[in-house]
């Protein structure tokens, strides 16, 4: 099986060589001999093609290879490069190419010629049925061997055919930092790596189990662990897509999460609990909230009114939790049989329209998590108040309508004498007056009678009086506009604004606030007789669903000095918009004082009321998922395109899994919940063997760096191979023996020779497996961005261990329409918590955790990546971050230089400095603080890098 | 066993570098990490570099670069057999010509909309493809479908596929960088320029004339003997944790970042010092135009030229941002009073646009770079029920290329006769990206890296070449 991949993956077998052969090799056969020697070349020289591996194995007319691997100096390519013998010059009538690249091709040549340009390429290959993973868990005993522990002798069983045997053990300081990081994602403390090396020195093994079940215990095993299964589920704070709006009510699960990895939760039930929750659960929300898993991805929530759209954001939408759901606990890509069958693995495409048909009454969005003891509580506790509201308002209608009566027939006496406002040219004109400023109060808006805030005005003009009448409110005539806007965009941030009002131009609107006045402000004293404005934005729009409300009942009045103001026009006399608006005006003037104060008090007992219905704490709302019965039977669509049905399908197991595992079909009406507890319950079934290999594959893999499986949410055919399945297989068993707990799997693998061997470089074991994929060594690793952020924090002293509640935020969050995240430059000590409680924003950048690539979790990251850039350099040099701890950590040293030198490195690398690191630090501290010195080991490799 | 044989010569190969490594190998050192490259090229290249110049919004088709006299002629009448359709917004009236009249421009005689007087000058160096279509009518996903192919979000955009296939060309500026306007981001943000699952050093770096390089910047409080003693206190101490820990080549390369990073520190600044352009290079450009959104937008696209002549790989440039509450306001997506936006947005994008064409040509940039103009998608030939706007076009829009390896003075593809649908050797995001990777030297079904199960490709499982377009 295992020789099927070498065809699928070329380089997967000589990754170096084929880079080489890609970075150094290939582009300088492109450019300097395909002209002559390919299959597109137009007159093919010496028969001899170099665009395929095949080419210069067979060689030219001559017949003879022209690179024979290993072997530089014979290789006549080379020699004709390297222009040895003048009748054979390459490339014709050219000097010599560089120096550096004819040492390209000896290196080449000598590592073998890797050249992954197979002719024709490989035939394409696929799993079927009998596909390793698919098979039953075969009950795995361990190979014989000296060792004792079980997991050693499968791990010396593979060794040893390679000449490889294992690491003497870690030194204690070695591997109580290896073991700490690994099961709480902390640095260990100087105390505890001194008082480890004490007990270590007297009784390793001893030692070493009392640390195991120490950490084990620690609440920050579930943050650490917790934090690798959130990677898992592709767990975002934020909504992902064009909005991208932020979810503040996610973090419950988080917290689940965490805690059900601190109680050590059977997997298969925490696994039911994702899936259906909330039928296993009902009315227990910390049951419940396991749902949120079902969207905790992202989604699209642009209104969208094109049916065919609707459809396929619907699509993408269910796609999400397919893959979720086969990545996380099966380990298949179920998304790849979306639009046809799987063309690797035996997924029919039916397998994965079953998949949607268990999750068709599945949408985003919060609902309430409460007991029923909580849910009586709340409902006592409002009732009352409900209660007082609806008297109050009662006795306010029956006020309103006495008033209403009066001013209903006050209004049929008075019919209008002008025409109504014209949102595209309304003109007022009146005596002429001489002010230094005008104001323009709205008391209402075609949209409401009673507020004219939210509507809007695209000009406003004041007209001088006499001859030449121009318009004095003109910005560029030197007035100011000012008044209140409903609306901002932060980045732009005259948007929207009162001064688009006398900008001279029908584009822009203000969007009207409250209070709904408008106030310009002359640069002298002028006299005017005449104001016009308009709500026609671009003096083109005719519709006022577009336009917006236009404020229609207004008062004009005119200032010499901004406290005393005389009305000078109003819309008293217009026909109202609506009958209701001209009830609501005269209302405004034949109030009685006694009514006027019978409202007021009204007003301000109900407001009362309702701060007092605040105050009843709500149920909580979790974002753990919406569900309905499903309105419409579930399809195959035809090339994964929604608007092509094809046969329907049922709620039932995928068939992929058929011979191992039995399956269960519901009817096409099964209802909602059932058909998630359908799946989840065929997933955690004992016979199930691959989500027992995925989580038993996951576990290894956060121990050690590596799976065992190096794909740990691909076990399918494009997946890697086992690189120990015998043992695999064992741990999988163990952990179902274990009742799917991780704990006793932890501890076993922790307690491991394999584990706690050294992690010593041997030259001679790297040749034969340079990765340590066989573990001769304990693999080294670069810290994760959350333990790189945490143990800053840690040594210097700053990290505020509170667990749990909503999350911290890097960024800065604003809202318009869309959502936009800037980072922050200045983290305050309320971001000193550990990384898992950050609120992680999709496509939002964040300083240090993106920099040390903390994923977008716009997917599942089953698999850290590892990169090492500049920009890692700038951010941890300069950053606010780093400067703020170095300070802090500079602040707890105390003495002469030589002692703080010491501390310094006790704190950050629990050791004491060589001599020469003590005078090298101690000079730098003196010459320019300890600052300078905590800054530099911040940035030091030996903080970033574990072995 | 597939997993044994590792890259034992690579190894050695690093390993026999030490301090004196040149930048473009440190950057090499850097890149190429434990991923293999994609393999290019495989052709030989005609481009090197790439500016990509976005107008997000949606930017019409219809009163930019596609003429179209039947629009004018039935302007007002219902749009034949679409009497009833509904759009993202919803109804269409009937249909709307264009505020402006097209006008020929240069020998080829391309017609051009005379909102953009400018950039008319340039058309015989400009191949268009009119007969662009989109997956979906929706902004963000829009858009960073045009830049990753892919209308979700977490794939890598064109640019960090490019620094994935054909790595730095620079030793101290970033291979991919992103220009955004003054007004904010495009839809969907930082998912146009992201890395998606590829490798970190791949993603775009944010830098804008109005908007440094994020924490480059030493500190104010760190004088220069200080920051110079605390590197090589740095330095001393990593080389020894490093000798210490053989095998590791990993210890090594970060020392490496850091020296790269210093240089980054040196070259970043002077390459966004426009003050060291001439007066007359400002005045072609607009620097100074009164109009501050035209002028940030010029410094803008000067910034570009600096940025590509220093070596950088891939320039993603946007004129506008996102979506707001009005429609039109920050970006191209005029839906109920395309005059006054695009009378906007019109000024802003042509002179500084057009000054930065004519600069890269007379500096014969242009051999080695490729200019792309690209928007999520076009416009409807109707005006939207009730306004004097467009609803969203995902049927029909215009891109267009020029410069190293491409044709000019010709246009691949139609739309109908009144720009509703592309009719004519119809193009897809897929073929526009399968373009710009061959100009490149690479194949686009073989640029490839495996994440969650599939080898997955910049153009998905589509593609073909725009061969018309290749000079």
């Amino acid at each position: 099986m295992l020789g099927l991949l070498a065809g699928v993956r070329a380089w997967a077998a000589d990754p170096a060589g084929i880079t080489f052969f890609e970075q150094k090799i290939r582009p300088v056969l492109v450019e300097q001999c395909y002209e002559c020697h390919s299959a597109e070349a137009k007159k093919l020289k010496a028969g001899l093609l170099l665009d395929t591996k095949a080419g210069w194995e067979k060689g030219g007319d001559s017949g003879t290879p022209v690179v024979l691997p290993g072997r530089p100096e014979e290789s006549l390519l080379l020699r004709a490069m390297q222009h040895a013998d003048p009748d054979l010059a390459m490339p014709p009538k050219q000097p010599r190419l560089p120096e550096a690249t004819l040492a390209d091709f000896v290196t080449w040549i000598r590592m073998g010629a890797p050249d992954p340009r197979e002719a024709g390429g490989a035939v394409a290959r696929r799993a079927d049925k009998s596909w390793w993973s698919l098979q039953p868990l075969r009950p795995a005993e361990p190979p014989a061997g000296a060792a004792p522990h079980p997991i050693d002798r499968f791990v010396d069983a593979a060794l040893g055919p390679q000449g490889l045997a294992r690491n003497p053990p870690a030194a204690a300081r070695e591997l109580i930092r290896r073991m700490t990081y690994d099961v709480i994602g902390l640095p260990p403390t100087p105390g505890e790596v001194a008082n480890f090396a004490r007990d270590f020195a007297a009784d390793p093994s001893r030692a070493t189990e009392a640390l195991v079940d120490r950490l084990l215990a620690s609440p920050h095993y579930g943050e650490q662990w917790g934090r690798h299964w959130l990677d898992v589920v592709r767990f975002g704070e934020s909504i992902g897509f064009e909005r991208n709006v932020i979810i503040d009510d996610l973090w419950p699960f988080r917290d689940y999460v965490i805690a059900s990895l601190n109680a050590d939760k059977p997997f298969n039930r925490f696994i039911v609990e994702h899936l259906a929750g909330d039928v296993v659960g009902k009315d227990d929300p910390a049951v419940e909230v396991g749902t949120a898993f079902l969207v905790a991805g992202p989604y699209d929530d642009v209104g969208n009114q094109d049916v065919a759209a609707q459809k396929n954001i619907r699509a993408a939408t269910l796609d999400d939790l397919i893959t979720a759901t086969g990545g996380a606990f099966l380990g298949l890509t179920m998304n790849c049989a979306r639009c046809h069958h799987h063309k690797f693995d035996p997924i029919p495409t039916e397998d994965y329209y079953r998949l949607r048909a268990a999750f068709e009454g599945v949408t985003h969005g919060r609902r309430v998590l409460a007991t029923p003891e909580e849910r009586a509580r709340f409902a006592a506790a409002t009732a009352p108040l409900k209660k007082a509201k609806a008297a109050l308002e009662t006795e306010k209608a029956a006020l309103d309508a006495i008033i209403d009566a009066r001013a209903k027939a006050e209004w049929a006496a008075r019919p209008p004498t002008r025409p109504k406002v014209d949102p595209q040219l309304t003109e007022e004109r009146f005596a002429p007056v001489r002010a230094r400023q005008l104001r323009l109060v709205m008391h209402a808006s075609s949209a409401n009678p009673r507020a004219a805030g939210g509507s809007r005005l695209t000009e406003f003009e004041v007209w001088s009086a006499g001859p030449d009448s121009h318009n004095v409110a003109l910005a560029r005539h030197g007035t100011q506009a000012a008044g209140e806007k409903s609306t901002t965009a932060e980045d732009f941030a005259a948007a929207y604004g009162p001064q688009l009002v006398n900008d001279g131009e029908y584009g822009e609107q203000w969007f009207i606030g409250t209070p709904a006045v408008l106030t310009l402000t002359f640069p002298r004293e002028e006299t005017f007789d005449r104001i016009t404005f308009r709500n026609a934005k671009g003096g083109e729009v005719a519709d006022d669903k577009f336009r917006g409300a236009t404020p229609c009942e207004y008062d004009v009045q005119v200032s010499a000095d901004g406290r005393e103001w005389r009305t000078v026009a109003s819309s008293e006399g217009r026909e109202p918009w609506t009958p209701a608006h001209g009830v609501e005006r005269v209302r405004r003037a034949i109030l009685t004082a006694e009514e006027r104060r019978q409202l007021s008090d009204l007003a301000s007992r109900l407001a009362a009321v309702e701060r007092d219905v605040k105050a009843v704490p709500p149920l909580r709302e979790v974002f753990a998922g919406k569900f309905a019965q499903p309105k419409e039977r579930t399809f195959v669509h035809k090339g994964g395109d929604p608007l092509k049905p094809g046969e329907p399908v049922v709620p039932a197991s995928p068939a992929v899994l058929a011979s191992a595992v039995a399956g269960y079909a519901l009817p096409a009406d099964a209802p909602e919940g059932e058909r998630r507890l359908a799946l989840a319950r065929w997933i955690t079934r004992d016979d199930n063997p691959l989500p027992l290999r995925v989580l038993a594959n996951r576990v290894w893999q956060y121990h050690f760096g590596t799976g065992l499986v190096d794909t740990p949410s691909d076990f399918g055919f494009l997946g890697g191979m086992p690189s120990h399945p015998a043992l695999l297989d064992y741990l999988a068993g163990r952990l179902q023996a274990n009742g799917w707990r991780l704990k006793p799997l932890h501890r076993e693998i922790l307690l491991s020779a394999t584990y706690r061997q050294s992690g010593g470089f041997r030259p001679d074991a790297a040749r034969v497996d340079r990765e340590a994929r066989l573990l001769w060594r304990f693999p080294p690793r670069r810290l994760s961005a959350e333990e790189l952020r945490d143990t800053m924090l840690a040594v210097s002293g700053q990290l505020d261990r509170r667990m749990g509640g909503p999350g911290f935020r890097l960024y800065k969050f604003t809202q318009n329409n869309v959502c936009t995240y800037f980072p922050l430059d200045q983290p305050g000590p309320e971001t000193y918590r550990r990384a898992v409680y950050h609120q992680n924003a999709r496509a939002s950048v964040v300083d240090v955790l993106s920099d040390f690539d903390f994923p977008d979790v716009a997917f599942a990251a089953p698999r850290r990546l590892n990169t090492t850039t500049p920009l890692q350099a700038l951010t941890l040099l300069n950053h606010r971050f780093t400067l703020d701890l170095a300070r802090a950590l500079a602040g707890r040293w105390q003495g002469e230089a030589a002692a703080q030198v010491r501390q310094a490195y006790t704190e950050l690398f629990q050791r004491d400095p060589t001599a020469v690191e003590l005078a090298s630090a101690s000079r730098l501290l003196t010459m320019h603080g300890p600052v300078a010195l905590g800054r530099a080991l911040l940035n030091a490799n030996e903080l970033l890098y574990l072995e | 066993m597939r997993f044994a044989p590792l890259d034992l010569a690579r190894r050695r190969f690093l390993g026999r570098m030490t301090t004196g490594l040149t930048g473009v190998a440190l950057a090499r050192l850097l890149g190429d990490d434990l991923f293999a490259a994609g393999g290019a090229p495989h052709f030989r290249p005609k481009a090197k570099q790439v500016l990509q110049i976005f107008c997000p919004g949606g930017a019409s088709h219809l009163d930019l670069w596609d003429y179209k006299p039947m629009l004018e002629k039935y302007h007002g009448q219902p749009l034949p057999g679409a009497e009833t359709e509904v759009t993202f917004q919803g109804k269409n009236g009937n249909l709307m010509k264009s505020p402006w009249a097209f006008a020929p421009a240069g020998r080829s005689g391309k017609m051009i909309s005379t909102l953009l007087p400018q950039m008319a000058r340039h058309v015989d160096d400009m191949a268009f493809i009119h007969s662009m279509t989109s997956r979906t009518n929706t902004h963000g996903p829009g858009c960073i479908a045009m830049n990753t192919c892919f209308t979700r979000e977490g794939f890598p955009s064109a640019g960090a596929w490019i620094s994935y296939g054909l790595g730095s060309l620079n030793d101290n500026l970033p291979t991919f960088v992103s220009i955004q306007d003054l007004r904010g981001e495009p839809p969907n943000g930082k998912a146009n320029w992201g890395n998606g699952f590829l490798p970190a050093q791949h993603q775009a770096v944010a830098l804008a004339a109005h908007q440094p390089l994020r924490n480059l910047v030493r500190p104010a409080e760190i004088s220069t003997a200080e920051e110079s003693a605390t590197r090589e206190f740095l330095r001393q101490a990593n080389a020894a944790h490093a000798s210490d820990h053989p095998g590791y080549d990993e210890l090594r390369a970060r020392m490496a970042a850091y020296e790269l990073a210093a240089k980054m520190q040196l070259a970043a600044p002077e390459v966004s010092d426009l003050t060291r352009e001439p007066a007359h290079v400002h005045a072609l450009y607009g620097t100074a135009d009164a109009n501050p959104l035209k002028a940030a937008y010029a410094r803008n696209c000067l910034l570009s030229r600096r940025l590509l002549e220093q070596g950088v790989r891939y320039v993603s440039l946007y004129c506008a941002s996102r979506a707001s509450a009005v429609d039109g306001l920050l970006n191209w997506d005029a839906h109920k009073t395309l005059k006054a936006d695009y009378e906007r947005h019109g000024p802003i994008f042509d002179q500084p646009t057009a000054a930065l064409l004519t600069d890269l040509k007379q500096r014969g940039m242009l051999a080695d770079t490729l200019v792309l103009w690209c928007t999520e998608f076009g416009r409807m030939p109707t005006h939207q029920d009730g306004t004097a706007g467009r609803d969203h076009n995902p049927d029909a829009f215009t891109t267009w290329m020029m410069g190293a390896g491409v044709k000019g003075g010709v246009s691949h593809g139609a739309t109908d006769d009144f720009g509703r649908r592309s009719v004519q050797d119809v193009a897809t995001v897929y073929d526009f990206h399968a373009t710009v990777l061959r100009l490149l030297g690479i194949d686009h079904e073989k640029l490839t890296y495996y994440h969650n199960g599939t080898n997955r490709r910049l153009t998905d499982v589509h593609g073909h070449v725009l061969e018309r377009i290749l000079a």
